[in-house]
């Protein structure tokens, strides 16, 4: 599924677009505040689902070539995290959801 | 030059995007300003010296603004077989002249080298004044650059394309300093290693791997060292990088690389590290890994081996 529509069934805050966002076709989600574990998990270009909102988050997604981080529990970010998005062209989305019914709505979204 | 003017447009084929720019584009954007003309009592043969010196092959017979007519290298052709060059202008002009107006859309101009065979048309503004000329060659120039411009709105949001691989890396160096706590730059480095071996087009899954080291081990050193330098050296068939810090180092090695055990505090988990997987995952993704730590510092080295084209992938370690 798009990421753009994964976005709006979530109904999660945009917060950056990258140029993958209405393009990527996300087959893996990665749901970590580890990004150690992050690190471990070798999917391509996955969505990070995280309450870790931090640009290390974003650092670690650029590494494993992700498509975009999802920020649970409406977390409040770092205020840099949006510019370093864009500087990493990683789409950036927020929702209020806790992680698990973030998750839970992900996979029903993608047919698990 | 003469040979036929039409425009190769024809705007019941053309894409829909090309007629779409066509019909966006006014006359009076695309049009020459600076018109040559001849008045109605020049003669032909000083008309025929203006094309000449203006390389042009037709112009209109105007005065302040007014168009009577137009001539063109046929006239002139004509007039020196028949032995009439010397006459005036006014006799032997083209009369009903076929004009475009100013505001039109350029699609009425594309449209009127299709209907009629004319090099150019004088353009009128809406008070009926000379205020242009077009030729269809200012059409396919406008069209031309208006194109590049949409090519190069539509490849600005192509997702990012890989940059050609460039000559293969020889002996490329780069390199890092680390900083303890420094939270800020952590991952600079390896966002630049990553960087690097993209633009030499090197497969995607290696990169991966490389970074995940190369990031592991920076970590490492902003999170439980003194500081140090992350170096990278990127030959053709490898990718060698190593951390080297200023101590306190490692007391047991081996248990370090055991996964999940962790020497970090609840402030370094909070970061999202010290899970105790670093070492581990470093050695996991890398072909060649060596440590070595003693209180001076610990050294962590590793590669990432390149398969040569046409062998089989090697086996990672």
């Amino acid at each position: 599924m798009k990421l753009n529509l994964l976005a709006l069934e979530l109904n999660a805050e945009i917060l950056h677009a990258g140029d993958r966002f209405e393009l990527a076709d996300v087959k893996h989600i990665i749901a970590s505040d580890l990004m150690s574990d992050v690190l471990v998990i070798d999917r391509p270009g996955p969505l990070i689902v995280t309450s870790l909102a931090s640009d290390q988050t974003l650092r670690t997604a650029d590494i494993v070539g992700a498509c975009g981080v999802l920020v649970v529990n409406g977390k409040n970010l770092p205020s840099d995290m949006k510019s370093l998005a864009a500087e990493y062209n990683i789409s950036l989305l927020r929702t209020s959801l806790p992680k698990f019914e973030a998750c839970l709505k992900l996979g029903r979204a993608l047919g698990y | 030059m003469g040979g036929s003017p039409a425009l190769p447009i024809p705007p019941d084929q053309s894409p829909l995007v090309l007629l779409d720019l066509l019909f966006k584009m006014r006359i009076k954007d695309v049009m020459s300003s600076t018109v040559i003309t001849v008045t109605r009592s020049q003669t032909l043969r000083e008309a025929q010296a203006l094309m000449k010196a203006n390389r042009i092959t037709g112009m209109p017979v105007a005065e302040d603004g007014r168009l009577f007519g137009i001539v063109s290298m046929d006239d002139i052709v004509s007039a020196l077989e028949g032995g009439w060059i010397g006459e005036p202008v006014e006799q032997h002009m083209t009369r009903n002249v076929v004009v475009l107006e100013e505001d039109m859309p350029l699609s009425f101009g594309a449209s009127y080298f299709e209907k009629y065979q004319f090099g150019r048309f004088p353009v009128l503004s809406r008070d009926n004044l000379l205020v242009g000329i077009l030729s269809s060659r200012d059409v396919s120039a406008a069209v031309l650059i208006e194109l590049l411009q949409e090519f190069g709105r539509l490849e600005a949001r192509l997702p990012a394309v890989q940059t050609p691989p460039e000559a293969s890396p020889h002996h490329i160096l780069l390199q890092f300093s680390v900083k303890k706590y420094d939270f800020e730059r952590a991952g600079k480095g390896t966002h630049e290693i990553k960087r690097t071996l993209t633009g030499f087009g090197i497969d995607p899954r290696l990169i991966r791997r490389a970074a995940v080291a190369s990031y592991e081990m920076e970590m490492n050193m902003v999170l439980h060292s003194a500081g140090g330098s992350l170096s990278c050296v990127i030959d053709p068939d490898r990718v060698e990088i190593t951390a080297r810090d200023t101590g306190p180092g490692i007391p047991n090695v081996e248990q370090a690389l055991e996964e999940g055990y962790t020497t970090a505090n609840e402030w370094i988990k909070s970061l999202g590290f010290g899970a105790g997987m670093g070492l581990p995952n470093i050695r996991r993704v890398s072909d060649d890994f060596a440590i070595q730590s003693s209180t001076a510092g610990t050294q962590v080295r590793v590669a990432i081996r390149f398969p040569p084209p046409p062998a089989p992938e090697g086996k990672p370690a």
